[in-house]
């Protein structure tokens, strides 16, 4: 039996080794053929509306319809679809909601990692059930309960106002969830010496926890602020005006509004989707482990 | 050790969260399953009347629903499997090593920063059957053009094509990270006893992920089962209701014919059926460890 094991070892890596340097060479080739097809598949539809949106509007499905390569180059190249957005006021819409992150960030960040805090480094009557509502709030998807959240909205005159589009995206609690696992691993005798020499909570959150959760920080950062830069449907529901209007919205808006300016429709996608491609790539690693890491429980 | 704390302190920390919480989720949740049994009152200004089960009788009755369960059990069967499977497939590349490796890597998660409604814009404008782009390439290679979203026979699978190309990429995160935490020794044993690619897949790989590939494809479901702003910005359920699926229907209920009476009723049951398949998952996992 042993030999049998040993003799088998012995053929496949006899047949390991033996594997002539070509094949290798042809292998590794084909990896990486598969490698950049699957890419370029994925990277397909932005490559197209990214160059078609450099190009004028008669021309933007020319390389398209029939196909040619030129349909990833913008060889007509011209800027007026994205004059022509910026002056029915997208440049607005992206202030908006850059505004809006930048208070969700700061504010959910707040809110969220109190939270986390408290559930991971306190024990209090009503713990679990307090608990159990972040984990049901978790599994429910929220698109279940928009229309009473929007009748509660509507109820309060909130409609149209900043404080529609902030407020409900503020408690977040996959964010709570990966705060508190975050601060439990945090090493207990900081806190502890802290307190003793006479810290308050207060003090202990600021000044020694928040300093040193940089990667918690980045990683909230990064989900709050993505998930009210591409939020759609709410704002579609409860801001329609323009004064509020967000950039997901400014982006199809112009599909109603001007049914046939297809060149202006992808430069406002492309400018909604460039400012989230380009902080979620540096950053990657910790929106991995957010979005990861949150759910494994 | 945790600190037994007498104070109030952690209660302050959770207050605003958990407001916030109770307020825009939990209320809304129980919202919805009050709001089924009621319907507007035939009395001018009087508000809501309780009409107990007889909204979800008359939805019962209406084919237009019945059709959009089919449609949604339809996609649902189709749309999970195949995500998960691409997702792991995407995964298991991704995760190779070799050299410029983090780069693709760095592309393929690029659909995941896209926001629903610009994927749509732009594949919306790719599967027109008369200017698109896909369209385009077909002739170039001499195949016939497709209808696409402008056919009932097509319209659901392009739709999940779309969506797909967010939904595949975003759930091979979590294969990626479940396949990094497989120990290198356990695979390297298996290459010693002779295992070639597919069995090292099949006997070793896919066990020891197991529950995180039954945790993709139910969380999967749960996404998809409530899946709505490609039809609305697409089809609008057309055509012939091929693509209204039950969340478009009860928008299409509660925001287009203004009976959120009857659109609650469906959320309500939607919110049960999401209830089973968690308790299926937990059921599953505990059973699984």
């Amino acid at each position: 039996m042993t030999t049998n094991v040993t003799s088998n070892q012995k053929n496949n890596l006899a047949i390991r080794v033996s594997t002539p340097k070509i094949v290798k060479t042809i292998l590794r080739a084909t990896n990486y053929i598969i490698l950049i097809i699957i890419a370029f598949l994925i990277i397909l539809p932005l490559l197209w509306a990214f160059s078609a949106s450099f190009t004028p509007l008669e021309k933007t499905f020319e390389y398209a319809y029939p196909f040619s390569w030129k349909a990833f180059f913008p060889v007509n190249f011209t800027t007026e679809a994205y004059v022509n957005i910026f002056e029915r006021g997208f440049g607005r819409a992206m202030l908006n909601t850059l505004g809006l992150g930048i208070a969700t960030v700061i504010i959910g960040g707040f809110i969220c990692t109190w939270a986390g805090f408290a559930f991971a480094r306190f024990n209090f009557p009503g713990k679990k059930l307090l608990f159990s509502i972040v984990l049901i709030t978790f599994t429910i998807p929220s698109d279940l309960t928009v229309i009473p959240r929007y009748i509660m909205i509507m109820n309060w005159g909130w409609i149209n106002s900043w404080q529609a589009l902030l407020v409900p995206l503020l408690a977040n609690s996959l964010i709570i969830f990966m705060s508190s696992q975050f601060f439990r691993e945090f090493p207990q005798e900081i806190i502890d010496s802290a307190r003793v020499d006479g810290a308050s909570w207060l003090q202990v959150y600021f000044l020694i926890v928040l300093p040193i959760s940089k990667p918690l920080l980045i990683s909230l950062g990064l989900l709050l602020f993505l998930g009210q830069w591409n939020s759609y449907f709410w704002p579609l529901l409860v801001a329609p005006d323009p004064a509020y209007r967000v950039v997901q919205l400014a982006v199809t808006q112009s599909v109603q509004e001007y049914q046939t300016i297809w060149n202006e429709l992808l430069a406002g996608s492309m400018l909604a989707a460039i400012i989230p491609i380009l902080l979620l790539l540096p950053f990657q690693r910790y929106f991995v482990n957010a979005v990861v890491g949150g759910v494994k429980e | 050790m945790k600190i037994r704390s007498q104070t109030l302190v952690p209660y302050v920390f959770l207050f605003p969260a958990i407001v916030l919480l109770i307020i825009f989720n939990i209320i809304p949740a129980f919202a919805t399953i009050k709001q089924s049994l009621y319907a507007a009152s035939p009395i001018r200004g009087s508000g809501l009347v309780y009409v107990g089960f007889r909204n979800i009788s008359r939805i019962f009755a209406d084919p237009v629903f019945w059709k959009s369960v089919s449609v949604t059990l339809y996609f649902g069967l189709i749309v999970n499997p195949l995500q998960t499977i691409l997702a792991l497939g995407l995964a298991l590349i991704a995760n190779q090593r070799a050299s410029g490796i983090g780069f693709f890597r760095s592309i393929y998660l690029i659909p995941v920063a896209v926001s629903v409604n610009v994927a749509v814009v732009v594949w919306g404008l790719m599967v027109d059957p008369n200017a698109g782009l896909i369209n385009g390439i077909l002739i170039r290679i001499g195949l016939p053009t497709q209808p696409f979203l402008t056919s009932p026979g097509q319209a659901l699978m392009t739709i999940i094509m779309i969506i797909s190309w967010i939904g595949v990429p975003y759930w091979s995160l979590f294969f990626i990270a479940a396949l990094q935490g497989i120990p290198t020794s356990s695979l390297e044993a298996a290459v010693v006893d002779g295992a070639n690619q597919w069995q090292l897949l099949t006997r070793i790989i896919i066990p020891l992920i197991r529950p995180i590939i039954l945790f993709v494809l139910i969380a999967d479901t749960i996404i998809n089962f409530t899946l709505f702003v490609p039809i609305q910005l697409l089809t609008q359920g057309g055509p012939q209701l091929s693509t209204n699926l039950v969340m478009y229907e009860t928008y299409r209920r509660g925001f287009i014919y203004g009976d959120l009476g009857s659109s609650s009723v469906m959320l309500g049951a939607m919110f049960v059926v999401i209830l089973i398949i968690i308790g299926l998952q937990s059921l599953i996992l505990r059973s699984n460890r």
